[in-house]
Parts: structure tokens; sequence; C-alpha cells
């Protein structure tokens, strides 16, 4: 127990003084202190530039303003309606400038130049071509074009069949009044949060995990293992390096997310407006306690397999192939959770299968906690399953370790290390 | 003080790499573990360790089974290696520690040594900015510093020069007179002739000589003379197959009885012009390459 101690504080002392990571929290803090203190000092550029703005009030042309907005050009060959069009797509789209045109040649060689940036040939009221340069993925002026027209054209024949157009148009602009209450989860406020978590899991996960696994490699590689297997227990070795981690980790985390919250208190009144903003602030504390929970197992179940693999290869170029199954495991637990937080189903047939299995569980557990409602024995049973796991993992792979740090060589396959371990 | 190996067997698969082991280190005496590369000396001195348990046998201290919590080990492993990117005081430090130390206890222990073998000025500096022997020196440290009763030195003497050779001599020697067990595994047979006391040889996992060095050479057929002459042709020729030229060029000559040497000597000098000529001794490196030589 004090030789562990003393293994925990080495390593720990190691982490801290390590200075990739003490520059990439800072790094990170730096870049949060940046985003957060960003909407204050923009505020403070405005208020300076709107000051600025009112002394020179009225000098300024209005035309200007409208030529500097991108152009759209409107085809309809029946002249009468023209007009009315334009209107309506003038009040459709604010931010553009629409314009009348007649040439289908020239309107191209318009868009392609860069001159205009959009143009709706209409072949009647209800059919029409949209021509645009690169349609961008979030173009959703199309829907827009769609309203604008069906609106006409229901105007007009409400009007043709005999309705007073003031009718008409109560009609078309009826306003329906509608409220949502949530009796479980809001996913909508949720998502943030729990991607970032769940983000923040993957990253630290993947991160200290080839920590320890490089860790143990570099010891095994420079033959400081030699000396350290005469020295110390494996077990003490094992968690010693893996708590240490953890702790270094978690430090890590805290404060990057502490510095975040910090930040954001400051300027809280900076950032009223911003819903996604205030929601990842908002976390309820239950949920905060669960993320502890399961991202400390989630790390140590981890940790432990990387740190039996970096025991077995005997020099670091070794590591990124003989990690790779725990990767490709991790990896694909992630994007089923991140999938099915996307499609907006966290209770499918497969998340509630991940949230038991001990390897996806941390993340897809904690997500259909966050997400949806779990029944509390599932949570019980996913956690105990876990600390179990973690514990069963844990002496395993101080075993492989015991066995692997001194075999040097090729690495060896899984069943002549079980082997080892079985005579061991 | 004894530490012994008693019929110890170890197998790695299906290759069984030691065989009836047995032998005894004494206190204030320094012990000689030879053998041929893969003979069986890094996994003995592993399972005396208690890396890994052997197969069969016992390792006795004083008789009774060793208790690891008592008895204190320090190694120089033949690969050398520590953390080449932390500081020379924290490793050195923290390898005491392991082996039970408190903390200020390890860093006064630490500093002796440091002093001791001349390295103080690179206290606070990275390993791997020391030269090879500087760095042989910093783990000589992890040995001695945490005071154990036993240590076990393998090939300690590689990579020195001629100066840090004579310092090592010394510690050596003292380690020796405070009445610790030291063990030596080398290939470098004057080191193990100057110090060692008793020895044993491995061979293929097996033991095939142990036991007091002098012994060992006394009990040797003393039946070769070594000579050396002017006149070496006469005398090669006239004892044609049964001598051979050694390295220096003196003669050696086999007689067929080593009771026969004082008369071949009394006529060696009496009908040639003899420079010298006396019994040959046989060198531990003689005894090494005749019990050693054959791998099974």
């Amino acid at each position: 127990m004090k030789q562990f101690g003393k293994i925990l504080k080495f390593e720990l002392i190691g982490y801290l003084k390590n200075k990739i990571f003490v520059g990439v929290t800072v790094f990170i803090v730096a870049v949060i202190a940046i985003v957060m203190f960003f909407p204050r000092v923009m505020e403070l550029f405005d208020e300076k530039q709107s000051s600025a703005e009112g002394m020179t009030q009225g000098t300024g042309e209005e035309g200007d303003n409208a030529g500097e907005l991108p152009l759209m050009l409107i085809v309809y060959d029946k002249e009468e309606n023209a007009e009315l069009l334009k209107e309506a797509f003038s009040a459709a789209f604010p931010d553009h400038q629409v314009r009348l045109a007649s040439d289908l040649k020239e309107i191209k060689e318009q868009i392609i130049s860069g001159y205009a940036e959009c143009a709706i040939v209409l072949e009647g009221l209800t059919s029409y071509t949209y021509y645009v340069n690169n349609l961008s993925m979030y173009d959703s002026n199309t829907m827009v074009i769609n309203e604008v027209l069906q609106n006409i054209y229901r105007m007009s024949a409400m009007i043709e069949g005999g309705i007073a157009p003031e009718t008409a148009g109560e009609i078309l602009s009826a306003q329906i009044q509608g409220t949502t209450e949530s009796l479980g989860k809001d996913q909508m406020q949720n998502f943030f949060y729990t991607y970032i978590m769940i983000f923040a899991l993957y990253m630290v996960i993947l991160l200290y995990g080839q920590m320890v696994a490089t860790n143990v490699a570099t010891e095994k590689s420079s033959r400081a293992m030699e000396l350290l297997v005469t020295s110390a227990r494996p077990a003490s070795m094992m968690f010693g390096k893996v708590i240490a981690s953890c702790i270094a980790g978690l430090l890590q985390i805290i404060a990057i997310f502490g510095s975040a919250l910090l930040f954001f208190n400051l300027n809280d009144t900076y950032w009223g407006s911003n819903e996604i903003i205030k929601s990842i602030f908002d976390m309820p504390l239950d949920l905060f306690g669960y993320m502890l929970i399961f991202f400390i197992l989630g790390f140590f179940i981890y940790a432990f397999m990387f740190g039996a693999v970096g025991s077995t290869a005997s020099k670091l170029e070794d590591i990124n192939t003989s990690v790779m199954p725990i990767t490709i495991l991790f990896i694909a637990g992630f994007f089923v959770v991140v999938f099915s937080m996307t499609s907006g189903n966290t209770d499918t047939v497969l998340m509630k299968a991940c949230s038991f299995i001990p390897f996806t569980s941390p993340m897809a557990m904690f997500t259909r906690i966050a997400m949806s409602t779990v029944p509390w024995y599932e949570i019980l049973i996913s956690i105990a399953l876990l600390i179990g796991s973690v514990f069963g993992v844990g002496v395993l792979s101080a075993k492989i370790y015991r066995v692997g740090v001194l075999l040097y060589g090729t690495p060896p396959k899984i069943g002549a290390i079980l082997k080892a371990i079985r005579k061991a | 003080m004894v530490l012994e190996l008693k019929d110890i067997e170890k197998s790695f698969g299906e290759k069984k790499v030691l065989k009836k082991v047995s032998f005894a280190a004494e206190g204030g005496k320094a012990f000689g573990l030879l053998g041929r590369n893969g003979a069986g000396k890094t996994t003995s001195i592993r399972i005396m360790m208690n890396v890994f348990p052997s197969d069969s046998g016992e390792v006795l201290f004083d008789g009774k089974p060793i208790d690891y919590a008592q008895v204190q080990f320090g190694y120089l492993p033949e690969e050398r290696g520590l953390y080449p990117k932390k500081k020379i005081i924290d490793q050195l430090v923290y390898f005491a520690e392991l082996k039970g130390m408190g903390h200020k206890e390890a860093v006064s222990s630490v500093d002796y040594w440091l002093d001791r073998l001349g390295m103080t000025e690179h206290r606070n500096k990275r390993l791997d900015t020391l030269s090879k022997g500087n760095q042989q020196k910093i783990q000589l440290i992890t040995a001695l510093a945490h005071d154990p009763q036993i240590v076990i030195l393998d090939e300690p003497f590689s990579g020195l020069d001629p100066v840090n050779a004579m310092l090592l001599k010394d510690v050596v020697r003292e380690t020796i007179a405070k009445g610790k067990i030291v063990l030596f595994s080398s290939h470098q047979m004057n080191y193990i002739e100057e110090f060692c006391d008793s020895i044993a040889i491995l061979n293929s996992g097996r033991i095939v000589l142990s036991g007091d060095l002098h012994e060992i050479k006394r009990n040797y057929p003393r039946n070769r003379l070594v000579v050396r002459s002017l006149q070496i042709e006469k005398i090669e020729a006239e004892y044609g197959g049964s001598c051979e030229r050694s390295e220096n060029g003196d003669l050696i000559i086999t007689l067929g009885d080593p009771g026969d040497k004082g008369n071949a000597m009394k006529r060696l000098t009496e009908r040639y012009d003899i420079d010298e000529i006396r019994v040959y001794e046989p060198s531990l490196n003689d005894i090494f390459v005749e019990y050693a030589g054959n791998q099974e």
C-alpha cells in the first residue's frame, strides 16, 4: 500500500511536470476564455461603432447599403403579376436585393460570374426553376420560395373563388398557438451538454489511455522495467499508473470546465440571449454526479486495458497497432451513442444493450439518463456491472502486465499471454 | 547471512531453463555466478528476487524460506536503463522509496552515494544528458542506496573506464567488508577472480561446477608446465605433441603424470637455457571454457 502511494505520487508528478500536459491545458483554458469573453468584447466594439455611426448618420446613402446585398433575379413572363411577385419575394428575402430579369442565358452567366447569387425562373405560379452557382448544404431558399408561391397561388385562387382579399389574407395568415410541456427530459435542452460530456469522455479516454500505454512501453523500452519489476509489485505499478492518470485527467477536466463555468458567470449577462450556451451551464446536479461516476469508471476500464496492451509492446512503434482493437471498440461505442443522440431516440434496443455492456455503458447509459427517462434499477445494474468489470479488468491487466513486461521481441499473441497468466 | 538456492527448476513453455539449480552465497564474501549467454543466470537472479516463482525448489535465507518483506535486494541489471527524461535525484529517490525508505532518509542516502561516486554535480540533470559510464554509476546507486543485505551486480564493469572501474572496485570491497552478500554475474573473468571467493558455473540451466575458487583451482590437475626460453623450438621438438604455444609465446608442456613435474623441471633446466619455468595455474578463464564451453 505504501509502495502504491509512492508510485501514484511519482506518476502524478510526472504528469503535472509534463510540459505538453500543462501546455495543452493552458491553451484550452485560454481558448475558452476568448470564446466566453467574446460577446463582452464585441459589445464594447459595438458601442464604439454605434456611437461613431451616430456621428456620421445622414451623410450615408441608402442605396449603398442595398448595393452590398446579394442579388436575386426573378424571371416571369406574365408582365402584369411580375411587380407583385417582386414585392412578395423582397418581403420574403429581406437580406437579398430582388430584381426582375428576362434573358435566361445572361442570368446564368451572371450567376456563374458571381454578379448575381441566384435566380428564380417561374413557369407559372406552381412551378419554377431555381438557379444557383454552388448549392450550399444549408440553402433553404427553395423552401421559402415554395411558401411564397403557395401563398400567392392560394390567395389568387381564393379571390377568384369570390372571397374578399382581406378575408383571404386573414385565413392565410392564421396563427396556431401551441405550447409543449415535457414531463420527462427535454432533449433540446439536454442535447448540448450531453454531447459535450460524451465528447470530453471520448477525448480524455483515448488521450489518457494512449498516455498510459506509452508510459508503460517507455519504461519497457528504456529498460527501467528491469529494475522496476524487482522493486515493486506489478499490481501496485498498474493501479498506481492508472489512478495517477485518472487524477491527472480529472484535474485537467476540472481546470477546463471550471474555468469555463467561471468565465461564463463573469459574462453571464452578455450571454443572456444564447439558449445553447445557457443550456450547457444549466446542467442539473444529479446529472453531474452521474457524469462523474461514469467518467471515472469508464476511464479506469479503458486505462487498464491500454496499460496491459502497453506492457506487451517492447517498442514504442508497436503501440499504435497494439492498441487498435481497444480504440476500435471504443470508437464504435462512441458512434452508436452519437448517432442515437442525433436521431433523437436514445432508447433503441442497441442503445439499451450498449448501456449494460461495460465497455460502452459509460457513454450509452449516461446519454440515456441525460436524454430520456431510465428506471433507477437499470442505472443501478449498469453501474454495478461496470464496477465489477473495472475490478475484473484491473486484476486481469495487472496479470498481463506482470507477464508482458518481461517479454521482449515481437508482441505476443493473446493466446500466449493467457497461457502465461494461467501459469503465473 | 547465507542466501541459498535449492533444487530450483523453471520452464518457460516447453523449454526447461533451470534444472535443479543449487548454490549458496555467504555474507562478507563475493559470489560469482558464471555462464554463457542464455545459460540461465538472469532467470536464476529473477527467481532469487521473486520477480516470478520457480516451478519447484526453494530460496532460503539463513536456512529458512526467504521472507521478501524482511530481506532487501539491490540489483544492477545487465540491461541498464532508468527514466531518461527525468531528473536524476527524483528517480533515485523514487527507487529508494520503492524499496521501503522514507523520503528524507532516501534523499540523504542518495546524496551520500552521489558524492561517493563523484556525481553530485549531475544531481539535478536529466539522465539522458549524461555519458554512458556516468549513467551506469547512477544505475549503481539504485542498487546500493537503500542499504540492502544482498547486492546483485550483473556485468558491473562493462562500459566503465579504468578510473571508474577502480572506483567501483573500491565500492564493491567496501560493500563486502560491511558483511553483505555480493553476487556477481560477469563474463569478465579477471574481475571475478579478483573478488569472488566462490563461484558457480551454469551451463544450459544446470550447475556444472560450484564451490570455493581456490579449492577448485587446487583440485585442478597440476600436470602442466610453463616454460620461457630462447631455445623454445628445441624443447618443442623434444616434447612434440604434448606441448603447445601460449598466446605470449611461452611453451606449455602437458605431462602424463602430475608426479613427474619435479623431474621434468630438473631435466629441462639442466639441458636447456631456461629463463623461467613454473607449474601452470589454471585461470578462471580456462576453467570457464572447459565447463561452459560445450552447451548441451
